[in-house]
């Protein structure tokens, strides 16, 4: 019973993470999403933007898990970039940015070469040949 | 591209998922020693449920630094679209603040694309 109590103690603790987590993440959505509005020469009500940052971060939630278990299909313990452009393959278009973006990211900061010979020589040849075909 | 998604913080809330998953899977397999009346029994489970936790099983994921920064992109496109989406049928309807309406109207094909 001892052992339920820690997790109680734990799953609080859990807790109190999770809403400065939450908070620090609405903080970030109302900036970036009042940017886009004032774009359009819009308002946005508050209610509304609190609801797009509640549903921004149960998807952040829920893109966690996929990655997860894409990244344990693939047998590796750590998520890569092949795995989150993987996550929105239904989308096109929004893989096609994702593809482009992870491409620059790759121009900007050219890997160590411990780095290279451990990771990414492989991510590379995947991007590349995907590249050719497209 | 000015403003965006802290890799930081995307990383904790991450984590936090992933650790919390990590302990429901351990939980998931610790629930054998409760079906176990024998007291004997009941710490050999537990002996096996310690080594489990410890093993490279259930250690819990990591993500590299790249991953992050796409991550956090494709959270950025996500909010930027439900404006965007929002702000195109507040203008069709001739209002220049974004309502509940109108996000109402984009949800259903936002969760689609994403």
């Amino acid at each position: 019973m001892e052992g339920g109590g820690e997790s109680d103690f734990e799953r609080e603790e859990d807790d109190a993470a999770t809403e400065l987590l939450r908070d620090r993440f609405r903080l970030s959505t109302i900036s970036i999403a009042e940017a886009q509005a004032k774009r359009n020469n819009m308002e946005i009500s508050q209610p509304i933007m609190a609801c797009i940052s509640e549903l921004a971060f149960k998807f952040t939630e829920q893109l966690a898990k996929d990655l997860e278990l894409f990244a344990q299909h693939g047998g590796r313990k750590s998520v890569n970039m092949e795995d989150v452009i993987l996550s929105a393959h239904r989308n096109e278009h929004l893989a096609a940015s994702l593809r482009s973006f992870c491409n620059e990211l790759k121009v900007k900061e050219p890997q160590t070469e411990r780095k290279r010979k451990k990771t990414s020589r492989k991510e590379d040849k995947a991007t590349t040949s995907v590249l050719h075909i497209s | 591209m000015e403003n965006t998604f802290d890799s930081d913080l995307i990383h904790a809330i991450f984590k936090l998922v992933w650790s919390r998953r990590a302990l429901e899977r351990e939980k998931n397999e610790g629930t054998m020693n409760l079906d176990c009346e024998v007291f004997g029994l009941r710490l050999s489970f537990r002996l096996v449920q310690v080594k489990a936790g410890t093993s490279k099983k259930n250690r819990p994921t990591t993500a590299n630094a790249n991953a992050l920064k796409l991550s956090c992109e494709l959270l950025r496109v996500f909010v930027t679209e439900a404006v965007q989406r929002a702000a195109t049928i507040a203008e069709a309807e001739g209002t220049s603040k974004i309502e509940a309406t109108h996000l109402e109207r984009i949800l259903p094909q936002l969760l689609l694309d994403f």
